[in-house]
């Protein structure tokens, strides 16, 4: 009976792990990300009360004017429980890329990571880069994690 | 038997994940709540029977990425 209820913890312990460099992306996040094969994605979690993400946001926001669109895509996740409240935060840093609302925390939860901000790059449902927490020049640690794509 | 009892409380197992902090950040969860003078209050009494102060919060926004 002990031994039975201990796997079960240590299975879910397991399921609980945060993605990291190699691993595939869940359908569930496919899908709600509507992501597509031989595209780049970057997957930039963020929300409101993270000043950190705020920080970040505006040098991102700068590298999606520069980046190949036919190629690469950036993606912010925004995981504010507020809707409304992440809107207004998004419409004060004029974000240039696509956003979808995670308010009940469902792709932020199969992504898992351990910290916030966190970014993917993502290929063919692959992670190509993991970059938590917060970091002065997010974009040339992009740079470099595209870098490694090509 | 108590291992067993110990597993199935689970819920004290539960951690806070770095997107749940944000309700944690919030003003309400703060020391002394939406009226900083209780907590200006607080401060000093403990001040004033300990003869020391501080160490009563963290720098940061709460999601834990400083």
């Amino acid at each position: 009976m002990i031994k039975k209820i201990l796997s079960i913890l240590s299975i879910s312990t397991i399921t609980l792990m945060a993605l990291d460099s190699g691993d595939t992306l869940p359908p569930l996040a496919t899908k709600k990300l509507s992501l597509q094969n031989d595209k780049i994605y970057i997957i930039d979690f963020f929300a409101s009360w993270c000043h950190s993400c705020e920080k970040e946001l505006p040098l991102i926001n700068k590298l999606n004017s520069s980046i190949d669109k036919n190629t690469t895509e950036i993606i912010g996740v925004d995981v504010d429980k507020n809707i409304e409240e992440g809107k207004i935060f998004q419409k004060e840093l004029d974000l240039n890329f696509r956003v979808v609302n995670d308010a009940n925390n469902e792709i932020i939860g199969t992504f898992n990571p351990v910290g916030m901000p966190s970014l993917f790059i993502v290929k063919n449902s692959k992670i190509i880069t993991v970059i938590t927490g917060a970091k002065d020049n997010i974009d040339s640690y992009i740079l470099d994690g595209l870098k490694d794509l090509k | 038997m108590s291992m067993t009892l110990f597993a199935l409380m689970g819920c004290s197992l539960k951690e806070v994940k770095p997107w749940q902090k944000g309700t944690l950040a919030e003003d309400t969860m703060q020391y002394g709540g939406l009226h900083p003078e209780i907590k200006k209050f607080e401060s000093h009494i403990y001040f004033s029977k300990e003869a020391s102060r501080g160490g009563s919060g963290v720098g940061g926004g709460g999601c834990g990425c400083n």
